[in-house]
């Protein structure tokens, strides 16, 4: 008998289009983003994202181990994706598994086409995302905690990522699907952008969706992008507002 | 800042901006900023706008690891003696290597400042760089080689121009409250040798300090009072 046992809500979504937590369709969980939480990274960053809590981690560029890899005219860039083993509600068997590799991929190829990788040849840049808690996009706030950890480690880049899910519950699209429409939700439509020109890094789908509503979709998942960079650029300006306010005493 | 530019700007002077972030169109693109296929100028890195009289725009980065160039002043720390180079740590992603003269080119230089051991702190000088792999260093000139008696702060690479100061105010600064011999790798390296702890400590409270708020003005005379506080 296992200890725990997920519980599918009675429904998803009343008719109104209220959540299971109260949201409507368009509103997105609260979020609050933090940089500079890791002395030893070059770059770090924090981002709490409803339930989810996930640590992003940048070296570099610093030189290459194992040396074959390295590239001569640019830097290579390194991403890994770990699940403490505590960060599920039944404990998660610990190192990468099938998913986490996946991750590992898209969430560097979220990032990559930011960074000036020719400006650091021979060089790499490692990103570290750490999920100490899950709980639905996981995937969007890691790509959203490396980008500013990414900036905060002072890389040249194009821009900043910012990344946010959208999905279908019944016939309702909503913005930042949480734990219980992730599970038992009709489609979920994670989707990350490079902020400076807009284009999108990463867009994937799980489950059916209508041309209708994967337009209605994309359009949710880029206003909870905005919303995102709005925060992302907050955050990594406040240390220095801080330092201002306190010098000025205003 | 005159105005006898044309072109739209999007930020003060000063301001702190974020990769990505707009900031000028139609002026001149210079350090650390890119234009994009609008011709819109845009930042690179985080850092506090910097726009000259010429009307080039500028980002003074805030943060960022030290990249070699030509003709740089570091301090390194010797890692390893193979062969007949000795490879150098200089905080950047590239190791630095200095040949150890031999033969006829031994005969023109001071051999003995290549008796060097690893753990060994020398002052060098980035002799060339193609940008990638091959970086080589210098410690036959004056003042170059070993550094001997000091110790090493680490500090931000991004913050040594900040610490040095427009025409060495800082520097000079530093220097002269603590009556230290101060030495400034461009690799983020700081050499001191202060007559007491006194002086150490208070230098390094400074020089934190720069790190810390070198992006709100006014910083030398926060940090000459800082000094006379602790000197006092």
């Amino acid at each position: 008998m296992p200890l725990y046992v997920e519980k599918k809500p009675e429904r998803l979504i009343t008719e109104e289009g209220v959540r299971t937590d109260g949201r409507l369709p368009h509103e997105i969980r609260p979020i609050r983003m933090t940089v500079g939480v890791l002395e030893r990274a070059d770059g770090s960053a924090l981002v709490e994202w409803g339930g989810n809590r996930i640590l992003a981690a940048v070296f570099g560029p610093r030189e290459v181990h194992p040396k074959h890899l390295m590239l001569p005219d640019k830097a290579l860039v390194r991403a890994r994706y770990n699940m403490a083993p505590f960060s599920t509600p039944e404990r998660r068997r610990p190192g990468p598994d099938r998913r986490s590799v996946e991750l590992s991929k898209v969430i560097r190829e979220a990032l990559k086409p930011a960074i000036f990788v020719e400006n650091y040849p021979g060089a790499v840049i490692d990103i570290f995302v750490e999920v100490l808690r899950s709980d639905a996009g996981t995937r969007v706030a890691g790509v959203t905690a490396a980008s500013l950890a990414l900036a905060h480690a002072g890389i040249a880049m194009r821009g900043l990522v910012a990344a946010c899910a959208a999905g279908r519950v019944g016939e309702f699209v909503v913005c930042d699907p949480n734990h219980d429409e992730d599970m038992w939700g009709e489609a979920d439509m994670p989707m990350a952008m490079m902020m400076e020109s807009r284009k999108i890094t990463l867009l994937q789908i799980d489950g059916p969706m209508t041309p209708e509503q994967f337009e209605e979709a994309l359009n949710m998942a880029k206003r909870g992008i905005e919303f995102v960079y709005e925060l992302q650029k907050e955050a990594l300006k406040r240390p220095y507002v801080l330092v201002e306010r306190r010098i000025r005493g205003v | 800042m005159s105005k006898l530019f044309k072109g739209e700007i999007y930020v003060q002077d000063k301001e702190v901006v974020v990769p990505g972030q707009p900031l000028a169109r139609g002026l001149k693109p210079g350090k650390n900023v890119y234009v994009d296929e609008d011709k819109v100028i845009r930042a690179k890195k985080i850092g506090l706008v910097s726009i000259k009289d010429d009307g080039e725009v500028n980002v003074v980065p805030l943060a960022g690891a030290y990249m070699p160039k030509e003709g740089d002043i570091v301090i390194g720390i010797v890692s390893k003696i193979s062969g007949s180079t000795i490879l150098v740590d200089i905080k950047a992603p590239y190791q630095g290597a200095i040949p150890i003269p031999r033969g006829r080119a031994a005969e023109r230089v001071d051999i003995f400042k290549y008796d060097l051991k690893p753990g060994d702190v020398i002052l060098a000088k980035v002799k060339s760089f193609d940008g990638s792999s091959s970086l080589l260093l210098t410690i036959d000139l004056e003042g170059l080689g070993k550094l001997e008696g000091g110790i090493v702060i680490e500090v931000q690479p991004a913050k040594v121009p900040r610490i040095i100061g427009k025409r060495q105010s800082m520097l000079n600064l530093l220097k002269e409250k603590t009556k230290s011999d101060i030495i400034i790798g461009n690799n983020g390296r700081i050499w001191v040798k202060a007559p007491s702890h006194k002086e150490l400590t208070a230098l390094e409270k400074a020089i934190r300090e720069i790190e810390e708020e070198s992006h709100v003005s006014g910083l030398s005379d926060r940090i000459s009072s800082l000094l006379d506080r602790e000197l006092g």
